[in-house]
């Protein structure tokens, strides 16, 4: 278990990490921006975006600083995550790249919608009907398995 | 497949989360496996038997493995 308690410690490490960056985003995007680049409602997407991004990670992060407290939390936690049959489900469910390849889309989507909102739309509607499906096929297998 | 899994358990007062907890697995594993929508791998299966200090046999039945495998070989 000492293990998979220092991958969470590394987990945490990088949550923080994550937070300052959409802090430091957040920063540049209130003080730096200029006006026209923020009458564009992709600007308000990347806004919305990095704050979602900050309130999951922070609160991922005070989820995984009480399982560290507790070590029967700690053991079912590492039971959720290398259970055999759930890793199945994730694998039919095309889970972790389906998720992977649509971030990467919204990113995408998000520096390409500055000079071309159409793409930037179409490439955001594939990551959510993606992720849509990759959600579907998990629930089905869910009950399947 | 079927198993002596919810059987063993009950003769013994082991609960799910018990189990689970000791093969590392998560109830749901347990219950699929007990009604046989889940069909567990040979580390899992072998856990559980160990845990219950019987042979992979003796808590699981290959009857129908065996039927199977007779019925393809002719």
């Amino acid at each position: 278990m000492d293990k998979y308690k220092k991958v969470l410690k590394k987990r945490i490490v990088l949550l923080t990490a994550l937070i300052l960056l959409v802090v430091c985003i957040g920063i540049y995007d209130v003080f730096f921006t200029t006006e026209t680049i923020k009458e564009s409602f992709i600007f308000g997407f990347q806004l919305g975006a990095s704050l979602a991004i900050g309130i999951m990670s922070v609160a991922l992060m005070v989820y995984y600083l009480k399982i560290l407290a507790d070590d029967k939390k700690l053991k079912l936690q590492y039971n959720k995550e290398n259970d055999e049959r759930l890793k199945t489900i994730r694998a039919k469910a095309g889970m972790p790249m389906l998720f992977i390849s649509s971030v990467c889309m919204i990113v995408i989507g998000i520096i390409a919608g500055y000079f071309n909102p159409i793409i930037f739309i179409t490439l955001v509607i594939v990551a959510a009907v993606q992720l849509l499906i990759g959600v579907v096929i998990k629930q089905i297998y869910l009950r399947k398995l | 497949m079927e198993t002596q899994i919810a059987s063993l358990r009950k003769e013994r007062k082991i609960s799910q989360e018990e189990l689970a907890l000791a093969v590392g697995v998560t109830r749901q594993t347990i219950t699929s496996i007990e009604i046989g929508k889940y069909t567990a791998s040979l580390p899992l299966a072998f856990k559980i038997a160990y845990y219950f200090g019987l042979a992979i046999e003796d808590v699981f039945d290959f009857s129908k493995c065996i039927e199977e495998m007779e019925v393809d070989n002719g």
